[in-house]
């Protein structure tokens, strides 16, 4: 098994009366992307800032590569890089300047720091735009400027807190890119995000996290199995009578049925073949049907299953 | 490495328009502005005249008090020195060809003066003063006579002991005559319009509040994404905040030094002939300013706004307190409220620029100076306290 790179254990961090880390415990292994999710408000960016030394916490400790995390672990700090939810570059300094600026607080030798500045103007597809000022970037050429500035001096552990806020789908699709690339080139990456899509694609370890507690975690195969709904059925109909309703859930496996503008949606709990039972039944009772198509749970059900769906809305 | 920041530091500033208008430019837009509405006032002439006084004595033998008025005579230029004899000296008092008559024995001089007006006889020792009105000039007169009463005892012994170290001991007098001729000049129209300019230097170097504000939001990982950013960079924090501090007090600097030049050179405006002494004293402004603000961003959790409303007004009212707005202020608060005077850097820094224009001893410079260090260091070490405080109660 690859070794730690963090362990948190028991950490409780609380803002007066409310309690944003609940007795969290969470392992990240060398080589993961591992994925951090969560509803507004459930504790993502204080566990990152926890990781990172900037925020007292009340109970619990911190690892990062094998060694207590304080603020001042500057070797520790060395091999880490930080993408922050906010872009957070100089508006005075050009593209270049800002990117060799950050790296410099870590590279001290001229000519290493000159090759990483490069690379990372290169790999964030940012050489058109060397002498640009932040504020003539668009949104997605900022965030991929937001993390060169992250990534320039070549950590073992980048942090990204929802890298792709505001982007449009081809610098999202850029950006993902990178990451794995990262990861291949063996950095354990820590990835926040509510794209869930983005989590799926990229993660190969997810926890979620909720009111500051690690409600789940695993891959995505073993967080879908954690729930409910195993297989998502569509179909067209023309007209359903509540008894043909009725027989449909009476089906094996089967556990809700919804319909609605002439499209049926049935759930079903795991099982096998249940798409036969259904067109079985269909033709039996001589209801007419048109397309069809059936989804395993996205990690969208997961996450709306774990977490709930009630609306979110307190300060993180 | 230092030089590398330091060097990003002085880009990243010099690129902020806003804050290179109100270092350099507001400065020189005030000049200009005050220098056009003063313009008649900058070109008078402000001379000194000696004051006239007369010297009664009787004595043969070498006198003291007559040695030290002689050398308030020809090196001070401070008063014009009439021997004569009792009865001449009244015949000038009333005449108004003297403003006063020293006079020793007291038991018969100016026994047969008729006095018209007011009679002040200050009789001590064996000297006194007669003066037929009261003025400015009857005052440093006045003055001239209790600080050689002061320091009489001494005089007497190096008179008889060392006539030589009689210029010595003078030197102590004169130097309180300096303030008192000081004085007088400040009262001329010219003085007051000088003091708004040194007013306006002072300001010039607090300006740096907005850079030192600036150097602490972007130092606090609780205050901006950039700052926490630079904060859990693997060099030590004081190892990024030097350069930064050093590249805005550069900066600062040389925009006071600018508005400074233009003022002397563009303007035609005065500050005397210590060039040096006048950058060394806005080198120390700027400090302070620039540690101001990093105090005040330093201090607290307030927003960046309320912390730029802060610095702002309390630099305006400094330099309110310093003249800025209101030509006398300086005075009005050395006689009502002198503590003020002490502490309000835009205050110590006019005032440092007016003792090397007027005085020519360091003592009031220095004094200045020395409290401007004081109030710099007080502020750079409050405010390196705050920021070394690394982890935060939230973010």
């Amino acid at each position: 098994m690859a070794k730690a790179v963090i362990e948190i254990e028991n950490l409780v961090k609380r803002y007066k009366e409310l309690v944003a880390l609940d007795h969290l415990n969470l392992t990240i292994r060398e080589g993961e992307v591992f994925g951090l999710l969560g509803p507004n408000g459930s504790g993502k960016t204080t566990a990152i800032n926890c990781i990172l030394a900037l925020l007292h916490f009340d109970k619990g400790s911190v690892k990062v590569f094998g060694e207590e995390m304080q603020p001042d672990s500057y070797d520790i700090k060395r091999k880490i890089g930080v993408v922050l939810q906010n872009v957070a570059v100089f508006e005075e300094l050009t593209v270049q300047e800002n990117i060799d600026y950050f790296c410099s607080l870590y590279v001290k030798e001229k000519s290493v720091r000159r090759q990483y500045v490069e690379e990372a103007i290169s790999f964030s597809g940012l050489e058109d735009f060397r002498k640009f000022f932040p504020k003539k970037l668009s949104g997605g050429l900022l965030r991929r400027l937001n993390i060169a500035c992250g990534i320039a001096h070549k950590p073992k552990l980048i942090i990204l807190d929802e890298p792709t806020v505001a982007v449009d789908p081809q610098s999202r699709n850029r950006i993902l890119e990178g990451i794995q690339k990262l990861n291949r080139q063996g950095a354990t990456i820590i990835y926040t995000s509510h794209y869930m899509e983005e989590v799926e694609q990229i993660c190969s370890r997810i926890a979620i996290l909720d009111q500051g507690r690690c409600v789940a975690s695993g891959t995505k195969e073993e967080l879908k199995a954690m729930i409910k709904i195993g297989e998502k059925i569509h179909l067209e109909a023309e007209e359903m009578t509540s008894e043909q309703m009725e027989g449909i859930r009476r089906l094996r496996h089967v556990y809700q049925v919804d319909y609605q503008n002439g499209m049926l949606k049935i759930c079903c709990n795991g099982g096998k073949h249940n798409l036969v039972h259904i067109l079985d039944y269909m033709t039996k009772e001589e209801i007419s049907f048109g397309r069809v198509y059936a989804e395993l749970p996205t990690l969208n059900d997961v996450f709306l299953e774990i977490t709930g769906k009630q609306l979110r809305d307190s300060a993180e | 490495m230092f030089f590398k920041l330091y060097r990003y530091s002085i880009l990243q500033t010099m690129r902020q328009k806003l804050t290179i208008f109100w270092s350099l430019l507001f400065p020189i837009i005030m000049g200009t502005l005050f220098r056009v509405s003063f313009g008649d006032f900058m070109n008078e002439t402000v001379v000194f005249h000696q004051i006239p006084v007369a010297y009664v004595t009787e004595e043969e033998q070498f006198d003291a008090f007559q040695a030290v008025l002689e050398s308030l005579e020809e090196e001070e230029g401070l008063v014009e020195l009439i021997l004569v004899d009792r009865e001449e000296a009244e015949a000038l008092l009333k005449d108004e060809k003297v403003e006063g008559i020293y006079q020793r024995a007291v038991s018969s001089a100016a026994q047969n003066l008729e006095r018209e007006t007011i009679g002040i006889e200050q009789s001590a020792e064996d000297i006194t003063l007669t003066v037929t009105k009261k003025g400015i000039n009857q005052s440093i007169l006045s003055s001239v006579l209790e600080q050689y009463q002061r320091t009489f005892q001494t005089m007497e012994h190096i008179a008889r002991e060392q006539p030589a170290g009689i210029e010595a001991a003078a030197s102590v007098i004169r130097e309180q005559c300096q303030y008192l001729k000081a004085g007088t000049i400040s009262d001329t129209p010219k003085g007051d319009v000088t003091d708004y300019f040194y007013a306006l230097i002072a300001m010039n170097c607090l300006m740096g509040v907005i850079m030192g504000l600036q150097s602490a939001l972007e130092f606090k990982a609780n205050l901006s994404p950039l700052a926490a950013r630079r904060v859990m960079a693997s060099t030590h924090r004081f190892g990024i905040l030097l350069p930064d501090l050093a590249a805005k007090l550069t900066i600062q600097f040389l925009c006071t030094v600018f508005s400074v030049c233009y003022l002397m050179f563009a303007m035609q405006v005065s500050l005397g002939e210590k060039f040096p002494l006048v950058l060394l004293t806005t080198l120390l402004g700027s400090l302070v300013g620039i540690f101001w603000g990093f105090f005040v961003g330093a201090a607290g959790t307030y927003k960046e706004t309320v912390k730029e409303g802060i610095c702002i007004a309390g630099m305006l009212f400094s330099s309110f307190l310093a003249g800025m707005m209101v030509g006398g202020m300086y005075r009005f608060l050395e006689t009502h409220m002198p503590v003020v005077n002490r502490i309000n850097p835009a205050s110590l820094i006019s005032h440092a620029l007016y003792s090397l224009d007027i005085y020519q001893g360091y003592e009031k410079y220095a004094q200045c100076m020395v409290s401007l260090l004081l109030i710099a260091v007080l502020l750079g070490v409050c405010g390196f306290a705050l920021v070394r405080r690394e982890r935060y109660a939230s973010i």
